[in-house]
């Protein structure tokens, strides 16, 4: 027997990535505004197009953070169709992407947004002071993490720490990383640290220590932008529009609390690629660019023998001589990624922009020769929560 | 003086199914739940992952075990955790299988590696509450 849905097919039809870096003197709402209608009007869409909203809603505090979908109505004048949020934590809004899809497929909607915001003077990890950043981020897990002074990085830093004492995982990979990326920023206009230029492994092993074994150049950026996707009824857009499709997608869920994670090298990323790559039919060898969470230099090379591009243990090695640049081996996080590209709010969602552009071809000077199958993979919190999801542009 | 000038400690509104184990801290015993069929686990949780029991005991253990990972953190969260840079947070894994995240003291950063044998030491840090720490195994 099959299924009641599924009749109708929907695309991501429209991106769009603001300056990213200081908006502190920026009100969210307009930046939010902004960013919405920017992503609209690349798949050709108003706000008059709208009816389905995942993710935040441009203000409200109290009942009206939490109640995004009637916020919006009021600020429309119209009800919405469809609102939702995954729990993927920083990846969340990207993590959206698959239900979007599966919205507009099942009739539920036809034009979702999926919107994301840091500006402002913001609070908690949005904030525009770093230190109050980092102190509200020190302090996401439990108690029995953030008694004893963690940090985020000293999180990662365990991790790493493990994988170097089971694979033999060198700073250097680790370094590899972040050099391949922060060339890829040079090539992106709206990159936070481009302009900056490029940085070499020593330049890495030299940079302050944050948490043994990771540098300052092995951490994410902690900066403002915003950035918004929209997934659409292909029925709805016009004929020319470029059309990126999701043709797999999965969700896993590894542990919350470290100490009852069963390992510190191997995550739950793998179920959420099998699901992906099962669903698309499609194998590894098959992707041309990649995406992948790097909050730090080590979620990389674990992320991506989590996601099957190579064994358990080989992510070091994996990623030795610039095999993650834009004419590597393996291009991936073609922005720079959350290290020298941009990390602000919830920042998956630059993963799937720049994916989209890869696809579509409009990359500019960081574009992927031929990239015509792309895989995302969003993380959140500490290797917790995953995603991944796989595009080709029609 | 803020908030951030002093240490964290735990959260007034620990969920009450947490409450014995820092009781026992206060005694000076390390006690771990343990489910009807033996299984020990920690952070305080209201069901076993291994066998879905809801029912348990605040059992004893060693608080001997050895480093399963660790970082010496060089930029703290806060000024207070700041003004001790460097210092070591490890994950430790009792002899009794479960692990626990802390500080390592007692030591050098660079005396540290993974597999040391470590204890644990009780740390009354204010009127109300103890706190554990790890030092290496076997001194004093
Ligand atoms: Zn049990």
């Amino acid at each position: 027997m099959t299924g009641k849905f599924g009749a109708r097919s929907a695309v991501i039809a429209g991106v769009h990535m603001t300056r990213q870096g200081d908006l502190s003197d920026e009100q969210p709402a307009s930046v939010y505004w902004d960013v919405v209608k920017r992503a609209l009007a690349d798949a050709g869409l108003t706000l008059a197009d709208i009816d389905g909203l995942i993710g935040p809603a441009p203000e409200g505090v109290g009942l009206r953070a939490s109640l995004p979908g009637g916020v919006m109505a009021d600020l429309l004048g119209r009800p919405l169709r469809f609102h939702a949020s995954t729990a993927v934590g920083a990846a969340s809004i990207a993590a959206g992407v698959g239900l979007a899809v599966m919205a507009v497929e099942h009739g539920m909607a036809d034009v979702v947004i999926l919107p994301t915001v840091s500006a402002g003077k913001g609070s908690g990890y949005t904030s525009s002071d770093r230190g109050a950043a980092i102190v509200h981020m020190a302090k996401l897990g439990t108690p029995y993490e953030w008694l004893w002074g963690t940090t985020r990085v000293a999180d990662h830093a365990v991790i790493a720490r493990r994988h170097m004492h089971e694979y033999g995982t060198t700073p250097g990979q680790l370094a590899e990383v972040a050099v391949a990326q922060r060339h890829s920023a040079t090539l992106h206009p709206r990159s936070v640290m481009g302009a900056k230029g490029e940085i070499t492994i020593d330049d890495v092993l030299g940079s302050r220590v944050i948490a043994e074994p990771l540098h300052l150049l092995d951490s994410c950026l902690v900066n403002q932008g915003a950035g918004c996707i929209v997934v659409a009824a292909d029925d709805r857009l016009d004929r020319g529009r470029p059309r990126v499709r999701l043709l797999g997608y999965g969700q896993a869920h590894s542990y919350l609390d470290p100490c009852s994670a069963p390992s510190l090298t191997t995550f739950s990323g793998g179920l959420a690629a099998d699901t992906a790559f099962g669903m698309a039919g499609v194998t590894r060898d098959d992707i041309d660019v990649v995406s992948l969470s790097d909050h730090f230099t080590i979620n990389v090379i674990i992320g991506l023998e989590d996601a099957g591009f190579c064994k358990k243990g080989e992510g070091g090695a994996f990623v030795e001589g610039g095999a993650l640049r834009i004419d590597g081996r393996l291009p991936t996080n073609t922005f720079g990624g959350y290290l020298s590209g941009t990390h602000a709010g919830q920042c998956g969602a630059f993963g799937l922009i720049e994916m989209v552009e890869q696809l579509r071809g409009t990359a500019g000077a960081r574009q992927v020769k031929d990239a015509r199958l792309g895989y995302v993979h969003g993380v959140g919190g500490v290797m917790q929560n995953h995603f991944g999801a796989i595009l080709a542009r029609d | 003086m803020s908030a951030l000038d002093e240490k964290f400690l735990p959260p007034g509104d620990l969920p009450d199914l947490h409450k014995p184990f820092w009781a026992h801290l206060r005694a000076h015993s390390l006690r771990l739940q343990q489910c009807e069929d033996g299984h020990l686990r920690f952070i305080p949780s209201e069901q076993c992952g291994k066998c879905g029991s809801q029912a348990w005991t605040w059992e004893p253990v060693s608080g001997r075990g050895k480093v399963y990972t660790f970082t010496v953190v060089h930029r703290g969260p806060t000024p207070a955790y700041q003004a001790e840079t460097p210092y070591v947070i490890a994950h430790v894994e009792l002899e009794e299988g479960p692990r626990m995240i802390s500080n390592l003291i007692d030591c050098t950063p660079a005396e540290v590696r993974i597999g040391m044998p470590v204890e644990v030491v009780f740390d009354d840090v204010n009127a109300d509450w103890t706190l554990y720490r790890f030092k290496p195994a076997g001194e004093g």
